[in-house]
């Protein structure tokens, strides 16, 4: 098939290729750079926490008055908590994973500001915290029931002497090192490393050093303690709400601020990524049925206003097939064209987003998937005018007017 | 003659009710995309403290760590709230003609034993009194509170609404008691309805969070030694074993405002926390270079961006998609506008002039571009209501108002007669003896 007599028949009509070439090349643009977001935002929702977030319950309480009192108030609500069937195991905990709050302090393999630089995230429970999260321990042990802190001072600053990390943490503090039995240290203290657990995701989603955790094993003081539930699969909904009943009126120096899920937490914080991908996924959708809307409108205002040549090369021996071929293979060009420019604007405002909000850089294959799609589409809406086309009679070239 | 062409508009785009669907479908979609996306970020950057912008003041200091800044991304910007032992030495200054000091602290509500209502925690907010006059803070019965309250540290709370609607079934509380912490607190004031967003006074703690639940003198969070329930940052390798020891520790936990009436008394301030940061450096505190800001609301917002990336990208995602229904209403107009030549060729010969059938096109372009708007304005309410599902913490704010629903029809009028200028101008340069001939 020539393409020459459909170049210079596009040519004639400059301006109506020119706007659906546009708009095919800004739709390019758009769609490639919306789907590198939604790409990065579903992998980060989708990351496995490393705990066991299905099955947790995040319980806190919070205790006034002159006659209150922390440990014998944590002692008895993790015996009842304990107790109750479905549980798996309890522990308390100072903060939440995921929850956005949190506590971190720099930690180093050696104690000069030069090594005290690997910001660790750390949450503070008792003997029973690596079974209650649901984290896996890969090497060295789990804290001891001696081995709990506690001081009542709510101001006190005082260290632990051991601590168990994460793999990322090990790594970022001793590098390929084995790190049970070392000893890492902040500023003014230090601690051995007992035991190491897989990876589990720290306070704060958005960090990149989200996985570098520590858990230490001491008990908050007053006035505010938090517990973490695992309970069996099934059973958490119905343990949330008999927790908060039975907790409720064992202490009236306290209040019982919240029995949740750690759904609760995990929608929370990624509430403005899922924000992201649906806005995104929805834009893309409109934007897509408007360009093939463009498509069409085009091709069916070529096929008017050519239905004379049309009928005439019918007359003169084309088949229903060759005008169809006609019209498919103009729109191929016009989309050819426009996807080109497209993948520049597409490159050019992905390295903008880049650099002016620190996104990561556009992956090419994204651009290709962009151009795939808008390639079966643009012949998609195409073909409709072009059946029309081929269905212009012959005799129509023998009238005038 | 207006009317006139209004009605040939009508009877035009009737003419093809296909293609004018299309038409305003295109700039329906677009314009409601845009205003969904402006209107949450025109929320999110807006400045509720816009009428008072000239003469309040954010004061910041740079206690910070000399070897690391505060934000390392930013090395130019101090820490965005003071140590205790720094607020209270500016407090005691009488240069601003209002200033606040004031924090975190959360603290448990009793409700009387025979509500039966549990005891709960609120979020609460230690405050010198101007914090309610320097911020217009409204108030539906009683006020804040005075010197002397200040100064005794008095036992007097000011309610939010829904902590008074909660405690009180939103009667006037005033001159009640509410038991807070295990302490007889006296209301004096419930507030209105506010919602400051974002929240200016306080960004370091959410800045898209509530108001604090209640309000209560500063002196009581040190007097009842109550660990601040915001955000603590420290820097400094300091042993902390009492709460003493914190109040004087360079950790920084406290937001400072100050009112300034002129550039005059402005200048004296940022003299005086420069003298005073001065004379701290030879105390061996206040390594960093003299870094100290006094910042205007508007300013206040943008240095502690407080607008969400994510929003600006949105923002211009919505523009360019906005483009592509513009051109696509470009190509439609032009086909439509050029398919209809040969009666424009038929009218021009019967003496209408260049200019009325210019007139004429641009009258129905328009109407194009209203209706576009009317449409646009109920898929950017429908958009809202979606973006209220996935984001309930401002359920009430991301709604349509008048100043939206007007740049709603601006935009889409405006990008109406952009897009329709070129076909009009192509349709008048019709030949009227070509399209004669064939008929």
């Amino acid at each position: 098939m020539e393409l020459r007599p459909i170049l210079s028949a596009m040519l004639r009509n400059k301006t109506g290729v020119i706007l659906v070439g546009l708009q095919i090349a800004i739709t390019l643009a758009v769609v490639a750079n919306s789907i590198a977001i939604i790409m990065t935002r579903v992998e980060k929702i989708s990351r496995p926490p490393g705990f066991d977030s299905a099955n947790l319950i995040f319980v806190q309480s919070y205790g006034f008055g002159p006659s209150y009192d922390q440990r014998s108030t944590i002692d008895n609500d993790l015996r009842l908590l304990r107790s109750l069937p479905g549980v798996v195991s309890a522990a308390p905990i100072s903060q939440i994973p995921m929850s956005g709050g949190g506590s971190s302090t720099n930690l180093g393999a050696e104690q000069t500001r030069e090594k005290v630089t690997n910001n660790t995230n750390h949450f503070s429970v008792d003997e029973h915290g690596v079974e209650a999260l649901g984290v896996k321990l890969v090497e060295g042990r789990n804290f001891t029931q001696s081995e709990i802190q506690y001081n009542p001072d709510p101001a006190n600053s005082d260290f632990v002497p051991f601590v168990i990390l994460t793999k990322d943490a090990a790594k970022a503090i001793f590098g390929t090192e084995h790190a049970v039995g070392k000893t890492v240290y902040d500023l003014s203290h230090s601690a051995v490393v007992i035991g190491v657990i897989e990876n589990m995701l720290g306070s704060w989603v958005s960090s990149t050093r989200v996985s570098q955790v520590m858990l230490t094993p001491r008990l908050e003081s007053a006035p505010l303690s938090r517990y973490v539930v695992r309970a069996e699969p099934g059973r958490r909904d119905a343990l949330i709400a008999e927790i908060e009943q039975k907790l409720s009126g064992t202490n009236p120096n306290r209040a019982i601020t919240y029995v949740r899920p750690h759904q609760y937490y995990t929608d929370r914080s990624y509430r403005s990524d899922s924000r992201m991908v649906a806005f995104l996924s929805v834009l893309i959708g409109l934007m897509i049925t408007v360009t093939a809307l463009g498509i069409v409108g085009l091709a069916s205002f070529h096929v008017n206003v050519r239905r004379k040549q049309i009928g005439t090369r019918r007359a003169v021996g084309a088949r229903r097939v060759d005008i169809i071929r006609y019209f498919m293979v103009e729109n191929w060009l016009l989309t050819t064209g426009g996807v080109v420019v497209g993948s520049i604007l597409a490159f050019a405002f992905g390295q903008w987003l880049s650099s002016a909000y620190s996104l990561p850089r556009l992956p090419p294959v994204y651009v290709a998937g962009g151009v795939i799609v808008l390639w079966v589409l643009g012949q998609l809406a195409a073909f409709l005018p072009a059946r029309r086309a081929a269905a212009i009679p012959p005799a129509i070239a023998t009238r005038t007017v | 003659m207006l009317a006139y062409y209004f009605r040939m508009a009508l009877k035009s785009l009737r003419r093809n009710p296909m293609l004018t669907g299309l038409m305003i479908g295109a700039i329906a979609v677009g314009v409601g995309v845009c205003i969904t996306t402006l209107t949450v970020y025109r929320l999110m950057s807006g400045n509720p403290m816009a009428d008072r912008n000239d003469v309040l003041y954010a004061v910041t200091l740079d206690s910070w760590d000399p070897n690391r800044a505060w934000d390392p991304d930013h090395p130019d910007l101090p820490p965005p709230e003071l140590t205790y032992r720094d607020a209270q030495a500016l407090y005691d200054s009488d240069i601003p003609d209002r200033k606040v000091m004031m924090r975190k602290a959360a603290f448990v509500v009793e409700a009387p034993p025979k509500s039966g209502v549990p005891p709960f925690l609120v979020e609460g907010r230690t405050t010198t009194k101007d914090f309610f006059s320097m911020f217009n803070v409204p108030f539906k019965y009683g006020s804040g509170w005075d010197q002397a309250a200040e100064e005794a540290s008095a036992m007097v709370v000011v309610l939010s609404k829904k902590t008074n609607d909660n405690a009180f079934g939103g009667a006037n509380s005033v001159g009640q008691t509410l038991r807070l912490d295990g302490h007889d607190f006296k209301v004096v004031g419930v507030l209105d309805e506010w919602a400051p967003t974002p929240k200016f006074y306080d960004l370091n703690n959410g800045a898209f969070n509530e108001i604090e639940e209640l309000f209560v003198p500063y002196g009581i969070g040190t007097q009842f030694e109550m660990q601040s329930s915001g955000n603590t940052n420290c820097w400094r390798d300091q042993t902390i074993n009492n709460f003493q020891d914190f109040l004087n520790s360079d950790c920084v936990w406290i937001q400072f405002w100050v009112e300034l009436r002129d550039g005059a008394k402005a200048a004296q301030f940022q003299e005086f926390i420069d003298n005073y940061v001065r004379e701290q450096k030879t105390l061996g505190r206040y390594e960093r270079p003299l870094n100290n800001h006094l910042r205007h609301p508007d300013e206040w917002l943008k240095v502690n961006e407080a607008v969400q990336d994510d929003n600006r990208v949105l923002v211009g995602l919505s523009f360019m998609f906005l483009a592509v229904c513009l051109l696509n209403m470009i190509g439609l107009l032009l086909a439509k506008f050029l398919g209809a030549a040969p009666l424009v060729g038929l009218r021009r010969a019967l003496g209408a002039s260049k200019g009325a059938i210019f007139r004429q096109h641009l009258m129905e372009v328009g109407v194009i571009g209203l209706g576009g708007g009317l449409l646009g304005i109920a898929l950017a309410a429908l958009g809202l209501w979606g973006m209220r599902h996935l984001y309930t913490n401002y359920d009430e704010l991301t709604r349509l108002d008048i100043p939206m629903v007007l740049t709603a029809i601006g935009i889409a009028v405006l990008s109406g007669l952009l897009a329709g200028f070129y076909p009009t101008w192509r349709v008048c340069r019709v030949q009227p003896a070509a399209y004669l001939k064939t008929q």
